[in-house]
């Protein structure tokens, strides 16, 4: 029998097919809905997604060809045949005739120098030398490419359809329906930064399953956190108290309930969330040296820092997936199809320090080996110049990487040809991403399926075993 | 117990009750066969099956697979079957390009199953072929007693019989009560309400004649058309269409008239071709102009079909755009053959009485343009991959497509494709031109007035006041480097002003006009340098020059950088009467840094300006025009500065400025102010009268050939003659600009040759409707302004066809919607699909008879809702509390309707509750869609609805997904909670409702009120207990009207109960 075969606690109930009841007895957890967890190696996810495609040549896949090439058109080089139809036709355009998004061929050289980092030596750009500083502990990934060559790419990097297919849940809210929580008091999905082409997570598993959105204002943090009126503390508890006790009367009217039995629950864990929500980003408590080692001591780096410091304040207590958005505006902000230079020196300021100050917070607290942090991109930036000084939206090849929750540090997977144009080695579609991080998780994405919403192979994905320790 | 021995335990005992369902004599029975059963009908089935046989072959059966010889029973390795999904080449099955093949598990099943004797049960049924297909077969309506029984009670009273199971009692009648007004109206019942003695069917025909029927009711048909208000990028329109609004009044409108769904389904899909005269019935064409799309036409095509087909036939149409369906009879071509239906259309606004400006108002709806657009078939989907070998005709799944109507043109009025031969158009485009010949004539009359007062000056042309006479300046040179303030040199406005280190500072970052004057007139051309450091600020941070500011400050023309973080830059800009411009072309992105040293030089000649920033030219830009004398200022807005130093002098006329390459902006020239100017004016706005009106005859005298072609004559010669007189005036009020003058006398020069060309010239339609854009390359200048005068049937062909008392799906779909919506649940479980994946419902009898009488009774929504909420069914009690055991264990999901399934509040109906109780809710029907906000007292249906726009406490409790919402979800999440507790509406209402509740017994009036029932005693003492304790809280607290404070605390408690949201 599978073992797999997925349990759905359906709207008519509990369904169970049969099992092999060995492997209930080996040590497995039962997960959320009814899903067997498999040796897990991580409890949390930290996913940090920056908003606009980040250049990959220009970040953790340095290219100095593109320095000996500059100015040279493609055509006119050994790589002419990046630019073949057949390597290009697997894109599906969004926008008909856009401005965006185009074949670029005027090779553009690069705009930061690079180093090599650590013990494993492994290049990264000079735009983000702290990073680079705990590469030993990070698998940077060369070769990931996507289908959409417009901005929809961000819903296709968290759910792995292309926008123009119908919505489906992002890995997200996969995770958030696979896992049990492990603190009462808390969402177990937390959500931060900007959002545009899809705001919500759950879609056809339901609104249960979105990200809880917070903002770092310890007196706001998240919709509805406090009275808007005039309530004091102990009117607030008398009300709850009476909701709570009349609701619990209704029990005894109406047995079986499960709607009421539900509501009961989130009423308490509403009650619980308005202190605990604003305890977590309040970082009164944090030493001073934690704070700087986020960055809160710069202007630049602060805002991230505080959302990254919140992230491990969160993952401490048991928080199960933190998605932190960086680059605002509709496209995101790394979005340089000009300025480059200027443009991603900034934004990778803000980032880079606090990013490895989470690193290395988590690895010192002993977090690092049960939290798997992801920074990725929706796509990379084309070899070629757009406008000048800028790239354009590159969807054949692009880097993330990722760190802790069991992968592997300091170890590059896959590779790109030498002007960063397509992957040369292990070639890598975004759901393989998520399936490397429910398998450390414990979960099988085969066994994520819900009736009535069949999923593909290319939904499901393949973990990248190289990576994984 | 230990958690995992406790599930063990469970599942031991779950696997064995799933043996004991098994079938008695199994003994041929394997457990294998399942399986493989499963895995060849995700594999295989679809081309070896019910739906197509391909090679005759098909495998739904064993007896199929025997008899189509590709197993051997007890012989895998010789089984044709075996042989094919182990080929690695072309004889692959599945083929190469139609799935994965199958992996290691699953060919080793296949073969285990084949080895062991290829085993099934006996007397396997042979799955029925599509046409057999319980939902594409007509509903019929079943033979009833000759009483007036509810057919509902009566047919479902007959399954329940068959099971034995007994239904429950009616709930007390204040919870009947309360689920009836919020089911018809969406609004709770007030205290006298409740009370209400009348027979039931009285209240129930008095709430369906209530105009809040409609709009409850067309929240949820919103929601399943998907009701979107126009987004897109900040200003630009991507999808749906502005004043969307209309169509939802529409849907309202109609059917707070009882019109007929029949009647909604063509109004929605063809008005325009059914009623093109109509713009009230047009406004139903939002229905495909919501799918518009700017970028993509295959993706505004793709929502079109996907939805048209989901909403009204429950068929999963999509699902054929790449490859034929794979579950329905849904060919490749049936997909681009429904495409074809919508190809020609496009949409447009059109205007509105009392409204020309289509971002005040418009009805956006569809037309078919493009009469003669190709559908072509895109092998497999891909729109870069067309077929271009054949068109594909319009047409309906041939599965269905017998009583299709044959596709005839419509022949479209005057009305339709010119809407400037519309009575109303004529009135509104004309009136303003009336005014303006009044207008001008009082000018006129002030102008002679004038001219008699005063005596004559001899007038000074503009454009001596124009040249710069540098040779009558003298010589002008200053130069500051701030080593200490010299208040006589400089007025320094603002506090923030500090005189250290070798600068001046601003230390205030303030968007006040704090500024340093430098009190001597600067010559009209000079230059000047600056060397400057920002060195902070908040948002934008620019350190500004401006020169030529005048007296009251609303006229400047200045240069500034600007360090904002996003979009550093240096920018050339100007004031004109208070307003600022900064135009794109004034704009130099550069990346301006705190703390470094700038030296920025300005040189200005006339309206020529040039900049440097370290040396390195920025920019030319021409300024509109410049005024001779007016101050030149130093400032910072949002951001502090440190000025180094600082000099101007006049500028040399040896230097040379580099020209613009841009176009000049049009430089604001005001008219000469004359007698014959305004005589001229005068002449050109009467001839603008003539012209038009003549312009508007002709529109109107389209559908006659001969008098249209009479009146277009007039019409045309008029206009040229319109057109000189405009000419001859703009060239004697703009006498002194020379490219004014000449593109007057251009005009002039067109005119009379249009005036010699009688026959050939034609005038210029106006242009009074707004078509949306194909695509962001075109501009909407380049459509016509009139629209094919034919219509391709298309669109009608297809509503007449889904609305045909022959289409099978129609009303079953619409019934089962209506059903879930009342019951909680429908009686087809997949509302979207009802292909052959949705096998017959339970109540397949049921179902079919209600859609047979929702035909027979015209479609009529009233006559279905008032079937069903006066049935028994539908007031039975929703507690399943002290039900028969057997009928709780023989139908513990309901199936057979012996309760009511307890529901919750929609979003809309939890909001519109909360203020309707509190008598706050405004029930002004219609009108445009509001932005959300905690102020608005308007049912929550006018809230603007969109990707971008959704109020925040709607969103909480599971508002309509715009991109599909065939069936709202429902959830319980602490946000819920937290939205109910804490947001300002429900705080606010509470008190309201506290303050209105005036009783003895407040708890019991609150409890009923709110709830639907009186407390319990348990539950009474509860509430009365805190309500004393809430007191006791406001007066330790020190907070006045300690007893109302405390009633809103039991109030707002009570609304947060869990009886509030749900409807039991």
């Amino acid at each position: 029998m599978d073992i797999n075969r997925k349990l759905f606690l359906g709207r008519s109930g509990l369904g169970f097919g049969s099992l092999a009841l060995s492997t209930i007895l080996e040590g497995a957890e039962l997960g959320m809905n009814g899903l067997i967890r498999v040796a897990p190696k991580a409890k949390s996810v930290i996913w940090l997604f920056m908003r606009g495609g980040v250049s990959h040549m220009e970040s953790f896949d340095p290219k100095p060809a593109l320095n000996e090439l500059a100015g040279k058109s493609i055509g006119d080089t050994r790589f002419k045949y990046v630019q073949d139809p057949e390597h290009l036709k697997k894109v599906r355009v969004v926008v008909v005739n856009d401005a965006n998004g185009r074949q670029r061929n005027k090779l553009y050289p690069l705009q930061v120098g690079y180093k090599k980092y650590g013990q494993s030596g492994i290049e990264v750009s000079d735009w983000f030398p702290n990073i680079g500083s705990c590469i030993d502990d990070i698998a940077v990934i060369r070769s990931m490419w996507t289908t959409d060559d417009n901005h929809g790419a961000q819903v296709q990097f968290h759910s792995g359809r292309h926008m123009l297919d119908p919505r489906v849940p992002t890995i997200g809210a996969w995770v958030n329906w696979g896992l049990g929580t492990l603190n009462e008091n808390l969402p177990q999905f937390i959500g931060m930064g900007p959002r545009f082409f899809d705001r919500s997570d759950g879609h056809y598993l339901g609104p249960a399953y979105d990200e809880v959105k917070l903002k770092i204002d310890p007196k706001n943090p998240l919709d509805y956190a406090k009275p808007q009126g005039d309530i004091t503390v102990e009117e607030q508890r008398l009300g709850f108290g009476l909701v709570n006790r009349l609701n619990l009367l209704s029990q005894s009217r109406y047995p079986d309930d499960a709607k009421l039995d539900a509501r009961i629950k989130s009423y308490e864990l509403a009650y619980r969330m308005q202190t605990s929500v604003p305890g977590v980003v309040n970082f009164d408590k944090e030493t001073e040296a934690t704070k700087k080692l986020y960055g809160f001591d710069q202007n630049e780096t602060r805002p991230f820092g505080q959302q990254l410091l919140a992230a491990r304040r969160f993952v401490e207590r048991g928080v199960r997936f933190i998605q932190i958005m960086h680059g605002g505006g509709a496209a995101g902000a790394w979005d340089q199809h000009s300025n480059l230079k200027s443009g991603h020196a900034k934004l990778a300021m803000q980032v880079d320090r606090p990013v490895a100050g989470l690193l290395k917070d988590l690895k010192s607290r002993g977090l690092l080996e049960e939290t798997l942090v992801v920074f990725a991109t929706e796509f990379g930036r084309t070899p070629g110049s757009q406008s000048s000084n800028g790239r354009d939206h590159h969807p054949y090849a692009f880097s993330v990487w990722m760190a802790g929750g069991g992968i592997k540090g300091g170890v590059i997977h896959g590779a790109t040809d030498d002007i960063g144009f397509h992957p040369t080695e292990n070639p890598h579609y975004v759901t393989d991403v998520h399936a490397t991080l429910l398998h450390q998780l414990g979960l099988d994405p085969h066994s994520m399926e819900v009736p009535g919403h069949k999923r593909l192979e290319k939904d499901f994905g393949h973990p990248i075993q190289n990576i994984i320790a | 117990m230990d958690i995992r021995l406790g599930i063990f335990l469970v599942l031991i005992s779950s696997v064995i009750s799933v043996a004991e369902e098994k079938k008695p004599g199994s003994a041929e029975h394997n457990e294998d066969y399942d399986e493989v059963k499963s895995l060849l009908a995700a594999k295989c089935y679809s081309c070896h099956g019910a739906l197509k046989q391909k090679a005759k072959l098909r495998l739904d059966t064993r007896d199929l697979m025997l008899k189509g010889e590709v197993i051997v029973p007890g012989q895998a390795t010789k089984s044709l079957l075996i042989e094919r999904v182990e080929d690695m080449g072309e004889d692959r099955m599945p083929p190469l390009e139609d799935g994965a093949a199958l992996n290691p598990e699953e060919i080793a099943l296949l073969r285990r199953w084949i080895d062991s004797g290829a085993k099934a049960p006996a007397g396997e049924p042979v799955p029925l072929g599509p046409s057999e297909h319980w939902a594409f077969k007509a509903p019929k309506r079943s033979v009833l007693p000759g009483n007036n029984a509810n057919p509902i009670d009566i047919l479902l009273e007959k399954s329940r019989a068959k099971l034995g199971l007994k239904m429950q009692a009616q709930p007390e009648r204040t919870i009947l009560i309360r689920r009836l007004y919020l089911d018809l109206i969406g609004l709770p019942p007030t205290h006298k309400q409740l009370h209400d003695t009348r027979a039931w069917e009285s209240i129930v025909d008095e709430l369906l004649a209530s105009p809040q029927h409609g709009e409850r009711w067309a929240r949820h048909w919103m929601d399943v058309w998907r009701y979107s208000d126009w987004y897109g990028l900040d200003k630009q329109l991507r999808n749906s269409q502005k004043h969307i609004w209309r169509w939802r009044d529409w849907i309202v409108q109609s059917l707070n008239n009882d019109k007929g769904y029949d009647s909604m389904i063509q109004e929605m899909l063809a008005a325009d071709e059914l009623a093109p005269s109509d713009p009230s019935a047009i406004r139903a064409t939002g229905f495909l102009a919501r799918n518009y799309y700017l970028f993509n036409r295959t993706t505004w095509l793709d929502a079109t079909i996907e939805h048209t087909a989901k909403a009204f036939i429950g068929l999963t149409l999509n699902c054929a755009k790449c490859h034929d369906h794979k579950y329905d009879p849904i060919t490749h071509e049936d997909y681009y053959r429904f495409r074809a239906i919508f190809e020609p259309h496009q949409v447009r606004l059109d205007p509105v009485p009392g409204e020309t400006d289509f971002e005040k108002d418009g009805l956006p709806r569809v037309f078919d343009d493009h009469l003669d657009a190709p559908t072509h078939l895109h092998i497999r989907g891909d729109p870069k991959n067309p077929d271009k070998s054949h068109i594909m005709e319009p047409g309906v799944p041939g599965i269905l497509a017998d009583f299709a109507p044959l596709v005839e043109s419509v022949k479209l009025p005057a009305y339709a494709y010119a809407p400037a031969s519309r009575n109303y158009v004529q009135k509104d485009r004309l009136d303003p031109v009336r005014t303006e010949v009044e207008t001008v004539k009082k000018e006129l009359t002030e102008a002679r007035k004038k001219a008699v007062e005063t005596p004559k000056e001899e007038p000074k042309p503009k454009s001596e006041k124009e040249t710069s006479p540098e040779q009558h300046q003298p010589q002008f040179t200053f130069k500051d480097d701030f080593g200490k303030p010299n208040p006589e040199l400089w007025e320094l406005i603002g506090k923030g002003w500090e005189y250290k280190g070798g600068a001046v500072h601003q230390t205030n970052a303030t968007r006040d006009t704090d500024r340093l004057i430098l009190r001597s007139q600067v010559p009209r051309d000079f230059e000047m340098t600056c060397n400057y450091t920002h060195t902070g600020g908040a948002t934008y941070k620019s350190v500004t020059f401006r020169f030529d500011v005048s007296a009251d400050r609303k006229y400047a023309n200045y240069v500034y950088t600007s360090a904002h973080a996003p979009q550093p830059k240096l920018q050339v800009a100007y004031s004109r009467g208070g307003k600022s411009t900064y135009p794109s072309q004034g704009l130099v992105a550069q990346p301006i840094e705190i703390g470094k040293l700038y030296t920025m030089r300005i040189a200005v000649r006339d309206r020529l300006v040039n900049v440097w920033l370290n040396n390195k030219f920025q920019i030319a830009y021409l300024l509109p025009d410049r005024k001779s004398s007016g101050k030149l200022e130093l400032s910072g807005f949002d951001a502090t500065v440190a000025f180094n130093d600082f000099s101007v002098r006049s500028l040399p006329s040896e230097v040379e400025l580099t020209n613009t390459k841009n176009k000049e902006p049009p430089p604001d020239l005001k008219p000469i102010d004359s007698v014959e100017v305004y005589e001229a004016k005068l002449a050109a706005a009467e001839a603008k009268l003539a012209s038009s009106q003549a312009i508007f005859t002709a529109e109107q005298a389209r559908g006659n050939a001969n008098a249209y072609k009479q009146a277009s004559k007039r019409a045309a010669l008029l206009e040229a003659k319109a057109l000189k007189a405009a000419g001859k005036y703009e060239s004697k009020a703009f006498a002194t600009d020379a490219g004014k003058v000449k593109a007057a006398q251009a005009k002039i020069a067109k005119a009379e040759k249009k005036l010699t060309e009688t026959d050939k010239a034609t005038y210029t339609p106006p242009r009074v409707s707004k078509k949306a854009l194909e695509t962001p390359a075109h501009k909407e200048e380049q459509y016509p302004s009139t629209y094919p005068t034919t219509s391709t049937g298309r669109r009608l062909a297809l509503a007449r066809w889904i609305t045909s008392p022959k289409n099978p799906l129609t009303s079953r779909v619409i019934v089962n919607h209506v059903w879930l919506r009342h019951f909680g649940e429908p009686l087809v479980e997949t509302v979207d699909d009802f292909g052959l994946r949705a096998k017959p419902p339970v109540q397949q009898i049921l179902l079919d008879h209600l859609a047979a009488n929702f035909i027979e009774n015209g479609w009529s929504f009233r006559n279905l809702h008032r079937l069903i909420v006066t049935s028994e069914t539908y007031r039975l009690s929703s507690n399943p509390t002290g039900a028969n055991a057997k009928t709780k264990a023989a139908d513990p999901d309901n199936q057979f309707y012996w309760r009511m399934n307890v529901q919750r509040m929609d979003s809309q109906v939890i909001r519109d509750s909360l203020l309707h109780l509190a008598g706050t809710l405004n029930l002004t029907l219609g009108g445009p869609s509001l932005n959300p906000d905690n102020a608005v007292r308007r049912r929550s249906i006018y809230f603007k609805h969109s990707r971008d726009q959704q109020d925040k406490f709607l969103k909480t409790f599971n508002d309509a997904d715009h991109l599909q919402c065939y069936r709202r979800s429902e959830s319980i999440v602490p946000q819920q909670a937290l939205a109910l507790s804490n947001g300002k509406v429900p705080i606010e209402m509470a008190e309201k409702i506290a303050g209105l509740v005036n009783s003895e017994d407040f708890v019991g009036m609150v409890f009923e009120l709110l709830l639907g029932r009186r407390p319990d005693v348990a539950e009474r003492r509860e509430c009365e207990t805190t309500l004393a304790d809430l007191e006791a809280a406001a007066i330790e607290a020190k907070k006045p009207n300690a007893t109302q404070r405390a009633r809103r605390g039991l109030v707002h408690a009570l609304l947060n109960h869990n009886d509030f949201v749900s409807i039991r």
